[in-house]
């Protein structure tokens, strides 16, 4: 497959007069490959919106070599404007024009056909409020006007920072199925978001960010593969005899009150069956697959401090409090 | 091209350039209906009577200047009430730019001649400050609420988007400039026709409103490149308002003291005020108070003079520079 997004190297740092020196990106790589739709995770502070904003030209980069469907970014990206369609954070519009005025003025002043304008507001759900002022807009309505401009040029790549920002339930949903056709219909898409679900339903590749850094990637099957400690919850009339009997066998085993945990299993028949021998009959035997959600947490160091608020923009962690910072990069091969 | 056009719509949908519309519109009614209000035709006595008049004052003058002529010659003796120029040509008749006119003599008549160029003058000062607040919250609001970064992701050209806004904001400001003196200049001129008089409009007054016609709209265009740039800068309108207002308080009234205080020579060639003035009236005669200080005897004369050509040096020097330095800013900044 083609690239259509690569990153290598990327480094950005912002100076102001208050904080002084702050790295948001620090040697970040990515890669996009046509069709996929890729996720693109990480906290807040972490640095997507800012790989995002490099990547369209909208911050000048520090150091690294970025590309948009072959063209170097930023020096050629007009070359391919036309085809990449995005929204970055929260778009803002002008309150007093319409939806309608809004996109015919963003599609005349990009050359794409101001026909398109009524089709996109069909597609995002807004036709029937397309004449009405934006400022009357809920976030989630600014939100599918962002998404309807987005959509104009019929892009060929569609990066999308937090799309679900705002929606009710059944916009992110919409929001889900809107997605999924664009991706059937072969649009590359790159999709950032903090609803890990959604990123773990739509997504079929995944880049994780922590600190500025890249912390894994791949094909989110094999990322979370790749945190696959083949755990097994097991319940059984006996508890503690099944936890004794499972330890004997040399299994790794945690009890819960209600529950075993088997740690280090491949097949799960050893466990039913060395139960079985013993006359423990098995209730009921459930893998636990890990989640986006628990590796993510896992690799921005959100988890085991639940108590502790985590501090935005991985600031440096005060003793005893909690340590973001993530040294590993999981590498999964796509 | 299609930029162009969609910016050029975006500007003229704007409800700020909509209200300034709707304010010009409203103040050139008013000036316009007092106008006829209180004007009327002049009846063949009130206008003979007026010439009369004119025509004493001017043999008055005549008079004046032949006395201080005979005086200066040592043939008269002055009295009390003379007034004696160092040069009897000042108070010449013959080479005054302006005899008095039946017009001068007339009460509750509109001349359109006498009055066009106040007028022009006041709509060139309503123009100037639409141009500038225009300008300025124009880029700013854009900066500020994002219109910028979605336009730079349609085009992802910033100094393409940076001059085809700034042009369009300056041709749109010289059309509407342009019409509305057309449309005001000729409503006043038509009430001269029908309710007053047009007075002596000769080669010398056409050529001598539209000189200052074309320095009000060059100045009209430099302060909304002025606005557009400095909001640029502040990434803000307000911070083209607040330099203003802070160059007003700090420098035009500030300084001025603390140059008086020091008796530095000339201070108002410090003043952009100053020249702005000279560019638009063409020249302006300034007072030096540091020549003539108590001690120097005799005549003293510390006037000196700014010419529009200097005005125009100066306040084209400016724009261009911070119009420069916007361009340089908008190009290279982070759009976060």
């Amino acid at each position: 497959m083609s690239a259509v997004i690569e990153i290598a190297g990327l480094r950005k740092t912002f100076h102001t007069l208050r904080q002084g020196r702050r790295v948001a990106v620090d040697d970040f790589d990515m890669l996009v490959e046509a069709g996929q739709v890729h996720g693109f995770l990480g906290p807040n502070g972490s640095g997507k919106t800012t790989t995002l904003r490099a990547l369209l030209g909208l911050v000048r980069p520090d150091a690294g070599r970025m590309s948009v469907l072959g063209a170097s970014s930023p020096d050629r990206l007009p070359e391919v404007a036309g085809r990449v369609g995005a929204i970055v954070e929260s778009p803002q519009f002008f309150g007093n024009f319409t939806a309608h005025r809004t996109l015919r003025l963003l599609a005349l002043a990009g050359g794409a056909p101001t026909a398109r304008v009524d089709e996109v507001l069909e597609q995002v759900g807004l036709r029937d409020r397309g004449g009405e002022r934006v400022k009357g807009y809920s976030l989630g309505m600014k939100q599918r006007l962002a998404v309807a401009s987005a959509l104009l040029k019929r892009p060929e790549l569609l990066i999308l920072d937090e799309p679900a920002n705002g929606l009710d339930p059944a916009g992110i949903r919409e929001m889900r199925d809107l997605t999924r056709s664009l991706a059937a219909a072969g649009v590359t898409v790159l999709l950032s978001s903090h609803i890990l679900a959604e990123i773990q339903l739509i997504c079929d590749h995944v880049t994780i960010v922590s600190r500025g850094r890249r912390v894994a990637y791949g094909p989110v099957d094999e990322v979370l593969a790749g945190f696959d400690q083949h755990q097994w919850q097991v319940r059984v009339a006996e508890l503690e005899q099944a936890a004794q009997v499972l330890g004997r066998a040399g299994l790794s085993v945690t009890g819960h009150p209600d529950r075993l945990v088997v740690t280090g299993v491949v097949d799960p028949e050893v466990i039913s069956r060395t139960l079985g021998e013993q006359g423990l009959w098995v209730r009921e035997l459930l893998p636990l697959r890990p989640d986006l959600e628990s590796v993510f947490l896992e690799l921005t160091g959100g988890h085991d401090h639940v108590a502790v608020p985590r501090q935005v923009d991985g600031a440096p962690p005060q003793d005893g409090v909690i340590d973001l910072d993530v040294r590993e990069n999981r590498e999964v091969d796509a | 091209m299609n930029l162009v056009r969609a910016e050029l719509e975006r500007l003229a949908a704007r409800r700020f350039v909509q209200l300034m519309v709707v304010l010009l519109a409203v103040a050139f009614a008013v000036t316009v209906l007092t106008t006829l209000g209180g004007s009327h035709r002049p009846t063949p006595v009130e206008l003979s009577r007026a010439q009369s008049q004119a025509a004493d004052e001017v043999r008055r003058m005549e008079l004046a200047h032949d006395r201080c002529l005979r005086i200066k010659a040592g043939s008269l003796t002055p009295d009390e009430n003379d007034y004696l120029p160092r040069e009897c040509s000042q108070i010449d008749p013959a080479q005054s730019e302006r005899l008095p006119t039946a017009s001068d003599y007339l009460s509750g008549v509109f001349v359109f001649a006498k009055e066009a160029e106040p007028l022009l003058y006041f709509l060139i000062a309503f123009l100037a400050l639409f141009g500038f607040l225009v300008g300025a919250s124009y880029i700013g609001a854009d900066l500020n609420s994002g219109g910028v970064v979605n336009l730079l992701l349609w085009r992802p050209r910033r100094p393409t988007v940076f001059a085809t806004k700034l042009g369009t904001l300056l041709g749109g400001l010289l059309g509407l400039s342009v019409l509305a003196s057309v449309a005001y200049l000729g409503a006043f001129w038509l009430i001269g026709q029908a309710s007053g008089l047009t007075g002596r409009m000769d080669g010398e007054f056409w050529a001598s409103l539209g000189a200052i016609w074309v320095r009000g709209l060059v100045l009209v265009l430099l302060t909304a490149a002025l606005g557009f740039a400095v909001a640029t800068l502040g990434r803000h309108t307000s911070a083209a308002l607040g330099t203003v207002a802070a160059y007003l308080v700090v420098w035009e009234l500030g300084a001025r003291l603390v140059f008086q205080i020091l008796e530095v020579a000339r201070p108002d060639r410090y003043m952009l005020s100053s020249y702005l003035a000279a560019w638009l009236a063409g020249e302006v005669r300034l007072w030096d108070d540091s020549v003539c200080r108590p001690g120097i005897s005799g005549f003293c004369d510390g006037s000196y003079t700014l010419t529009w050509g200097a005005g125009l040096v100066v306040l084209l020097g400016l724009t261009a520079a911070l119009v420069a330095a916007a361009f340089t800013a908008f190009r290279r900044r982070d759009l976060v």
